[in-house]
């Protein structure tokens, strides 16, 4: 047990590794071309360092090579024996991939097989490759400069390599002598650090080789600015340091012949692994590996509170409770009125509590698309089309579980506007368009719900294609969609079996379509809705509620039992007569406005004696772009519940999602209406229990 | 009314009082303790004795995790026959079997309302395993009896669920069929 344990947090704590990671790599990835921030590839060059070291120490030994791998290409590289390049990045971003399928496979129980630990034994080869006949030795640029040998070395390596860097770039490099009191030394050195930072580069920070005073300390500071002089002599002089010039500024030629030396670098020595890979790769879940959630310790002493706050509301009852058991005559006005207040006093502090616990389980969004960003990312590259990606509203806040829940059916929107949305750049142009496309993804809270958008500004969808294959596949009639207006045309993409493409391409999707995205929202009670215009692209817009903890439900009575129904998904309670019922090919339907929906019978279904009635209340469920009439006896009202699920043992009843306490010891079941509407809408053939 | 009942059983049984007590019960409320192994000698099999129909079952002691009077269950539709329903402990939902059936003791299930009219002795014993806590229905709870651990023999050939029997213990001349709740439950 305790072994799991282990493993779970550090699959845990090696995710969050990952995370940073990724996040770091994408900052990079959005600056290609530019020279990297030393500070970032340093911090990248740490957290594999580090996860190397966990790896290796809770015996996950393919994680490790990896992360062993990517530290060495990362220390060439922010010593700069390796050149900082696409090939190097892509590299390094896919490596991150790599870790994240160990880490699911570790999470699995997989410690030491499965096919992501192939996939690792290649990506650590090609890592490797990267770092063998790298040579970019050019002139030293700090022979140039006269440096004082003595000084030359104490210096690290990595600092001696800044200090090249910064000396071939043609930054003027100052040594600033400061000189501090024993007593503060650090607070003024750590002042000294930040006034130059926004300067420039402190390479080193060394000992004075001209001690100062008695019960003071020296320092030289090596230093690359960026700005002028008086500007770093400004900076440093409230602080008492004095300014000298290490050297003076070089010739630009020696500083820019540098990187242009050799036009290639040479090839390496062993045959190159190929960049692409042929095999589809499999892709991996963007969902976290574990169910943890970080929590503020503010959020939870503010639960704390609450907590002890009910605790003295409990004493207060206690004592009244006293009072109304000992009383020996009729119990005075004022118990009554100190009960009530009491009562609503628990009432008061229970709904700070459960606002306080779904404050707690939420996150930001923020959390998902991070590396949904660097999904697409590596989509957009493959697909040689040139998208900008846009992301709003990351920080708004939703519960965990539908956050995670949340990154797959997203995955699948965007990859779809990648690879069906927008046009290759010279389409565009020829349409008078931007050549550059934009994606955006963009989220808003809207009340108890929140609205996310995947939009594009592609060709948008194609009403007379999605006519032609609806009725291909017979998911329509040709009298049906005639009827149909265009909106409804593009709601036929949701249905399943529908794909546009002939061809299933490597990017969107092998058969799964929109209707697993539909289902998969549906789980979550969330609509997904679109809009398209021809020639200005697609919006897709899905409809989320904040939290799946609790739930307003209606509950109902059907021969004798009691069940709850989940009001989101419940669209409208209306009686129907039993004589207005038709059937279709003998399954009972019911007109709605015009619109024939399924009715079905819940006693029937769960096969309970059935009331003959004259008029039935028909509930109308609602997912996605479904209905269903559900036939109940009785109507008994609404009330918010938990929903608690049935245990490991039943967690799988059809049509059941959980049990709920109505209060007064009573457990009703609640019903699962995305799963009694799978399996009521599903080809007949397989209808059959 | 059943026979008093020996004080370190008691501590199974759940107390309509604790359920009382309301949402900050678990503040001061700690869980079961179960005897510890170490007191017990290897050479014993410490289980709590049963009665279903006539016969008398036993469930191993580690695997039982409280014993409480049938409470008022959940029907849930189309599941396994064995399963009698749902039911609320504190919070937490868990299905309660009837097994009788699959150990050949009664033709069909009790049903819901026959559970609701069962004699007082009877109690819900929950058990966990691998696959979760659920309840067990019983006629009534014995008590904890240490079978020796050599008397133990395995169930006899014939037409018995023997799947069900992980071994048949004797004690003067009680019979004892130590149920394997693994595969009692389905």
């Amino acid at each position: 047990m305790s072994g799991k344990r282990l493993a779970d947090e550090f699959v845990a704590e090696a995710q969050e590794i990952v995370e940073a990671l990724g996040k770091d790599l994408l900052f990079l990835d959005e600056r290609r071309g530019d020279e990297p921030d030393p500070e970032v590839v340093n911090g990248i060059f740490r957290g594999a360092h580090s996860l190397k070291g966990l790896s290796a120490m809770f015996g996950f030994p393919a994680l490790s090579t990896v992360a062993h791998q990517m530290e060495d290409v990362l220390d060439a590289l922010r010593l700069g024996k390796l050149r900082f390049d696409d090939r190097v990045l892509d590299a390094l971003i896919e490596s991150l991939d790599v870790l994240q399928a160990l880490l699911a496979e570790g999470a699995g129980g997989a410690v030491d097989a499965g096919p992501a630990h192939e996939a690792a034994q290649t990506q650590a080869r090609r890592l490797e490759a990267l770092l063998t006949g790298q040579g970019a030795a050019g002139p030293d640029p700090l022979e140039a400069l006269g440096l004082d040998p003595q000084l030359r070395a104490v210096l690290t390596e990595y600092e001696e390599h800044r200090l090249k860097e910064n000396a071939r770039k043609g930054l003027p490099l100052w040594k600033v002598r400061a000189v501090f009191g024993l007593e503060d030394f650090d607070q003024k050195l750590a002042a000294l650090n930040a006034a130059l930072k926004p300067l420039g580069e402190v390479v080193s920070t060394l000992p004075s080789s001209r001690p100062g005073e008695e019960a003071t300390i020296a320092f030289d500071l090596l230093f690359a600015a960026r700005g002028a002089r008086d500007a770093v002599a400004g900076a440093v002089a409230p602080l008492g340091a004095e300014l000298s010039a290490l050297s003076g500024p070089l010739e630009p030629p020696v500083a820019l012949a540098a990187p242009s030396e050799g036009p290639e670098p040479p090839a390496p020595s062993r045959p190159p692994v190929p960049l692409e890979v042929d095999e589809p790769r499999s892709e991996t879940s963007l969902r976290s590996l574990t169910q943890t959630v970080r929590v503020d310790i503010g959020r939870l002493d503010a639960l704390m509170n609450a907590v002890g706050e009910l605790g003295l509301v409990r004493a207060n009852l206690e004592r009244l409770a006293e009072v109304a058991r000992t009383a020996t005559a009729v119990l005075p006005g004022r118990w009554g009125q100190e009960l009530h207040a009491e009562t609503r006093a628990l009432a008061r502090k229970l709904e700070e509590l459960q606002a306080g616990i779904l404050d707690v389980r939420m996150v930001p969004l923020g959390q998902v698309f991070d590396k949904l960003a660097r999904l697409v990312r590596r989509l957009v590259r493959e697909s040689g089309k040139e998208i900008h990606f846009q992301i709003h509203g990351g920080d708004v806040e939703l519960d965990k579980l539908i956050v995670e829940e949340l990154s797959d059916p997203l995955m699948h929107l965007l990859r779809n506007a990648i690879d069906h949305g927008v046009e290759p750049r010279a389409q565009r142009e020829k349409q008078g368009k931007a050549g550059l496309a934009t994606i955006r993804l963009a989220a808003r809270a809207q009340g108890n719900h929140v609205l996310l958008e995947v939009g594009d500004d592609g060709a948008g969808m194609d009403e007379e294609r999605i006519r032609e294959v609806a009725l291909e596949r017979g998911l329509v009639t040709r009298t049906r969609l005639n009827e149909l207006s265009r909106d409804e045309v593009l709601k036929l993409v949701f249905l399943p079996g529908f794909s546009t493409r002939a061809e299933v391409t490597e990017l969107s999707g092998r058969g799964v379509g929109l209707d697993v995205v539909k289902t998969n929202l549906a789980r979550l009670s969330g609509v997904i809705d679109l809009s398209s215009t021809r020639g200005q692209g697609t919006t897709f817009v899905l409809t989320l509620p904040l939290t799946l903890a609790i739930l307003r439900a209606l509950v109902v009575e059907v021969s004798g039992k009691t069940w709850a129904v989940p009001l989101n998904s419940v669209q409208e309670i209306v009686a129907v007569e039993a004589k207005a019922l038709r059937t279709v090919e003998r399954r009972e339907v019911l007109q709605l406005r015009g619109q024939t929906v399924p009715f079905v019978r819940l006693a029937r279904l769960f096969g309970l004696p059935e009331a003959k009635l004259e008029r039935y209340h028909v509930v109308v469920v609602a997912l996605a772009q479904q209905r269903v009439g559900l036939a109940v006896d009785a109507l008994v009202g609404q009330q918010d519940v938990v929903t608690k699920p049935l245990g490991g043992r039943l967690a799988h009843v059809p049509g059941v999602a959980g049990a709920t306490d109505l209060g007064n010891r009573r457990t009703v079941l609640v019903l699962d209406v995305a799963s009694l509407m799978e399996e009521f809408l599903r080809p007949r053939a397989a209808a059959v229990p | 009314m059943a026979a008093p009942l020996p004080s370190f059983l008691s501590r199974f049984f759940y107390r309509p009082d604790e359920a009382g007590a309301g949402a900050l019960s678990w503040l001061d409320s700690s869980p079961v303790e179960i005897p510890r192994r170490s007191q017990i000698p290897d050479s014993q099999l410490e289980v709590l004795a049963v009665q279903l129909s006539d016969e008398r079952y036993a469930v191993p002691v580690d695997r039982v995790r409280e014993i409480v009077k049938v409470p008022p269950l959940t029907w849930v539709p189309r599941v396994q026959p064995g399963l009698l329903g749902v039911m609320n402990l504190r919070g937490e939902v868990l299905p309660v079997y009837d097994v009788a059936p699959r150990l050949g003791l009664r033709d069909a299930p009790v049903g819901l309302e026959g559970a609701a009219a069962l004699p007082r002795s009877a109690r819900v014993v929950l058990v966990r395993d691998e696959a979760g806590a659920a309840g067990i229905l019983v006629d009534a709870v014995h008590g904890v009896v240490r079978l020796p651990a050599q008397g133990l023999e395995p169930a006899p050939a014939g037409a018995y669920e023997r799947g069900a029997i992980a071994a048949l213990g004797r004690i003067d001349d009680e019979l004892y069929i130590v149920l394997d709740l693994g595969a009692v439950l389905p």
